[in-house]
């Protein structure tokens, strides 16, 4: 545990909408992330999971609880404006919907350069351009697309863009949210490799975020799941698979399409729209690395 | 009578500022009544449009350039606004991607769907269309229809929307019913829901079925047959056996390896190589030749026809001639399970 | 209750918004107005100005008060402004109050029937180019609606008055009612034409334009494609459903248009020499008649403040993200 990169102590984060009503996101989530590790953060929409996400970002300020980045409190703000520097680097953010999140009037080539030239980085390789050119290279495109516009691209093709920008910066923590969920199933697995090589590569950590389970057993080393604000479950991603011990976690298991029909067609189905899961109790290790939110000592 | 509707060489274009999309090249399809087809495919492949030129609910700038629909045997393709209008809802309709705009924000989901109902049945007594509305509202699993009658979209969760608007497609026992990717916006716990909900819809009232996706592996449960759709054209057609156990077009194939569910174990996943071409003008030959690493010569210079493998299953490419070298198939034969 | 205290703060802030602004106002046209190079002798005395020693003038000045620095001017009115004296006209010798007044009637009738009439005007055209979108009618109507809201809104009368008074002689040039026939209808009608012709004119385009593209906008979204699936025809979509949606917009629009349309009637009050408050306004700055140029200003102003608020207030309201709070608030209270 020595190695984290990114430890996440009882944050709690609440949306207050007015004097009366509170909504709480996040609600009392612990967890780690190590050093050259891809951690994936699972659930439905509304589990707070892309909040954690910008909590750890610094996009929202947590209502309780703290973020350690190294040693950092990100959340303290003296702390954060000592280190603002190496917090603004060291982390990089990818959205889900590279189409509004890219700068629509800029090209490529500024696209990528832009962080670098905000935080005063002289280019390793000569000139913006020739990084911008590198880094479109390595995340797979070739220099032709430095002077095109995010519209002229295809999806898979702007994801590449903001990965390319994130990490020109050379970035200890990549955070992405959601960033397949709006691909083609075989641009995403285009994605997802390209997610796995970087990371061997460059050897960062990745907190993946997605709502599509298959695709975050293939990549993430750890997996989370979050269930109305609450982090049910944590485990390795083959014991997750293997033994899956809180029932939302089952049942987000079981959800998996499989391209095979008669298996399919035989799945016992569920009616989860009305269904509520117990987010009581507290996270125990009930198996060796293996967290579950319970409620009984042994499950 | 045995086709329900039966498509015939259609091809649709877009007209756009840099050019002529030909969305929708040559596509011959049937579907038979009581029969869930799934067409499966990549963004921007066609499969939309094509869903949305049976309706007629084309963009402005799209137009039909040739070939027909034939509904019960009549043909619909020069139908216009006011003919198709008194079709739509009867004959088929339609449920759309996103069922966050879907609906009228501005009114109850009620009301909503009581409109539907009244539209083809305008002399209905309106304690008869609260009671239809309140049946479909069970038909298509809204729980507590009395209480969810007056509420408006806003109210409701995602998958809530998804079945109010099947609610409004069912609204006048449709023969058919169009679905384009209506599971994609969804969470994967809904997902599953919404294609079990199609399936029972299409037991219970035998209701046709076409569910576009982009996903093999969620049409799998649904799905009576399937057909590959390709830069406009339908490249691979079959029953769900025949296109998951025994596929044949080698883009198919890139589709099945690059599904993660078929990935365990291995170090990468799959992926086609390359990105499909611009359906603005659209390669000689068969446009998935340069992403293809079985293509062979012929395939750059002549778009292949479709080949019979069986009475049901049919694919598009030059590897079923009988002159074509014989190639290990990298999926298909041992998925069985 | 703390929701009720919060809309509390909400509109006090728009109020205090509000005071400040009509208070700069009237600051500001109160130091403008004495800068003018006119002078307000001229208003009382009229020709006599002309025959009036320099002692007699400086007698006068003193007598209303002409000759104190300009804040000093400044605070005794708005002191006695506070309590409801607003001076007498240095033209009309009468009291301010009493002079609008007879005149308010004439504004309110050309400015309100033409603000009615304009926007049931634009939602019909605005319609109309949706329903026939890119057809040779809505291109047409778009073209000759934009050369039409180019032509000046004075110069336009003129040519109206030209061809209509003066070479056809159908219609009255000017005044609202011919002389000792105030109390005929008919008389008033007749002398509306015109000045109405040219308020709706210049101002319906530009509201219809805004209306087609909102509703174009509207045909476009995903729940129309819905109703088209359902089987409803054009006529119910747009009646049913699209009209619908645009009216929070409609409505917003027409806070927002008072005021301008209050200066369209305005300029063609002056034009036609129509009796209300444009003219009023006009006279009042070229007599340097101050005490008149205040509360007309004052007058048309706090309109322009309250109605800008009211349509911010009412954008607000509409807000979707305002809406979905409120969503998120009462799926939080069920739940609870």
């Amino acid at each position: 545990m020595d190695n984290a990169i990114v430890t996440v102590k009882n944050l709690t984060h609440r949306f207050r909408l007015s004097k009366k009503a509170v909504i709480k996101a996040v609600d009392d989530v612990s967890f780690t992330i190590q050093k050259g590790e891809i951690f994936g953060l699972v659930g439905e929409s509304g589990s707070g999971k892309s909040t954690v996400a910008r909590c750890i970002m610094n996009i929202y300020q947590p209502t309780a609880g703290e973020i350690l980045f190294h040693d950092v409190n990100t959340c303290d703000k003296t702390a954060f404006r000592q280190n603002r520097k190496l917090l603004q680097t060291a982390r990089q953010l990818i959205f889900q919907d590279s189409a509004s999140s890219l700068n629509q009037r800029m090209k490529v080539a500024d696209i990528i350069a832009e962080p670098m030239k905000i935080n005063h980085i002289t280019p390793p390789r000569g000139s913006y351009r020739e990084e911008a050119a590198f880094q479109l290279r390595y995340v797979g495109m070739d220099e032709n697309y430095l002077d095109k516009y995010p519209s002229e691209m295809s999806g898979g093709q702007r994801q590449r863009v903001a990965i390319a920008r994130a990490l020109s910066m050379e970035p200890e923590l990549l955070v992405a949210d959601e960033p397949i969920a709006s691909l083609d199933v075989s641009i995403q697995a285009q994605i997802v490799n390209l997610f796995k090589h970087l990371q061997k590569e460059h050897g960062f950590s990745i907190l993946f975020i997605a709502h599509d389970l298959a695709m975050v057993e293939y990549l993430c080393d750890r997996i989370g799941v979050m269930y109305r604000g609450k982090l049910v479950e944590l485990a390795e991603t083959a014991e997750l698979f293997a033994h899956p011990l809180h029932p939302y976690t089952q049942m987000l298991l079981s959800a998996i399409p499989y391209p095979d029909p008669i298996r399919e067609r035989n799945r016992p189905r569920m009616n989860t729209e009305d269904m509520i899961f117990d987010t009581e109790g507290t996270f125990r290790e009930i198996r060796p690395n293996h967290f579950v939110l319970t409620k009984e000592a042994a499950l | 009578m045995e086709n329900l509707l039966e498509i015939k060489n259609l091809s649709v274009s877009i007209g756009t500022g840099s050019g002529k999309v030909e969305a929708v090249r040559d596509v011959s399809l049937t579907l038979h009544p009581g029969e869930v087809l799934a067409i499966v495919g990549e963004s921007g492949c066609g499969k939309s449009m094509l869903c949305k030129s049976i309706l007629k609910l084309l963009p402005r700038n799209a137009v039909i350039e040739s070939g027909s629909i034939l509904a019960n045997g009549v043909d619909i393709t020069k139908y216009r606004e006011r003919d198709m209008a008194k079709l739509r809802g009867k004959l088929f309709s339609m449920v759309f991607q996103d069922p966050m705009t879907a609906l009228d924000p501005t009114m109850t989901v009620g009301s909503q769907i009581a409109e539907a109902v009244i539209t083809h049945n305008p002399k209905l007594p309106k304690a008869k269309v609260y009671e239809r509305v309140i049946e479909l509202m069970e038909l298509v699993g809204i729980q507590q229809p009395e209480q969810r009658y007056k509420l408006y979209p806003y109210n409701f969760s995602g998958g809530m929307r998804q079945r109010s608007v099947m609610a409004i497609a069912l609204a006048a026992n449709p023969q058919i019913l169009l679905a384009d990717e209506p599971t994609t916006a969804l969470d994967v716990t809904i997902q599953a829901q919404i294609l079990d909900l199609l399936k029972d819809i299409q037991k219970k009232l035998n209701t046709a079925t076409i569910l576009v996706s982009h996903d093999l592996g969620v049409v799998a449960r649904a799905a009576d047959r399937v057909a590959i759709m390709y830069a406009g054209r339908i490249v691979e057609i079959g029953t769900a056996e025949e296109i998951y156990y025994d596929p044949r077009h080698p883009y198919t194939w890139g589709l099945m390896r690059s599904l993660p569910a078929l990935a365990k174990g291995k170090r990468e996943l799959y992926t086609i190589p390359g990105m499909p071409p611009s359906l603005i003008d659209p390669p000689k030959g068969d446009a998935f030749a340069c992403r293809n690493e079985y293509a062979l010569a012929i395939d750059y210079e002549q778009a292949p026809p479709m080949f019979r493998i069986t009475d049901t299953h049919y694919a598009a490419t030059w590897l079923l001639d009988p002159r074509a070298p014989k190639i290990e198939r990298p999926v298909g034969g041992s998925v069985h399970g | 209750m703390t929701i009720k205290r919060n809309r509390a703060a909400y509109y006090g802030k728009k109020l205090l918004i509000f005071l400040v602004s009509v208070i700069l106002l009237s600051m500001t046209v109160f130091v403008i107005s004495r800068l003018t190079p006119t002078d307000p002798l001229q208003a009382y005395y009229g020709e006599r100005t002309e025959k009036m020693s320099v002692e007699e003038k400086e007698w006068a000045r003193n007598k209303l008060g002409l000759n104190d620095p300009i804040p000093t001017q400044y605070i005794r009115w708005a002191q006695n402004a506070l309590k409801g004296e607003f001076g007498i006209s240095y033209k009309y010798k009468q009291d301010v109050v009493q002079v609008i007044a007879k005149r308010m009637n004439n504004t309110l009738i050309l400015g309100g029937i033409g603000f009615v009439l304009t926007f049931a005007g634009s939602l019909l055209l605005g319609i109309l180019c949706a329903w026939f979108e890119d057809s040779w009618l809505d291109k047409l109507l778009c073209k000759l609606g934009t050369i039409v809201s180019c032509i000046p809104e004075f110069w336009f009368s003129l040519v109206l008055i030209l061809i209509f008074c003066v070479q056809l002689k159908w219609l009255p040039s000017s005044g609202a009612y011919s002389v000792g026939k105030a109390d005929d209808l008919m008389d008033r009608i007749i002398h509306l034409i015109l000045p109405m012709i040219v308020v709706i004119i210049e101002h319906l385009w530009y509201y219809a334009y805004m209306i087609r593209n909102k509703i174009l906008e509207e045909v476009r979204a995903d729940y129309v494609l819905l109703c088209k699936s359902k089987g409803l025809s054009k006529r119910q979509i747009m009646f049913r459903h699209c009209l619908r949606n645009i009216l929070p917009t409609y409505i917003s629009l027409m806070a927002i248009s008072v005021p301008h349309i209050i200066g369209g009637t305005y300029i063609v009050e002056t034009v036609f020499s129509y009796p209300g408050i444009g003219t009023l306004s006009y006279e009042s700055a070229r007599y340097a008649d101050y005490n008149m140029l205040m509360i007309l200003c004052m007058m048309t102003g706090i309109t322009v403040i309250f109605f800008n608020i009211i349509g911010q207030i009412i954008n607000e309201r509409i807000d979707p993200r305002v809406k979905a709070n409120e969503v998120v608030e009462t799926s939080e209270v069920s739940e609870g």
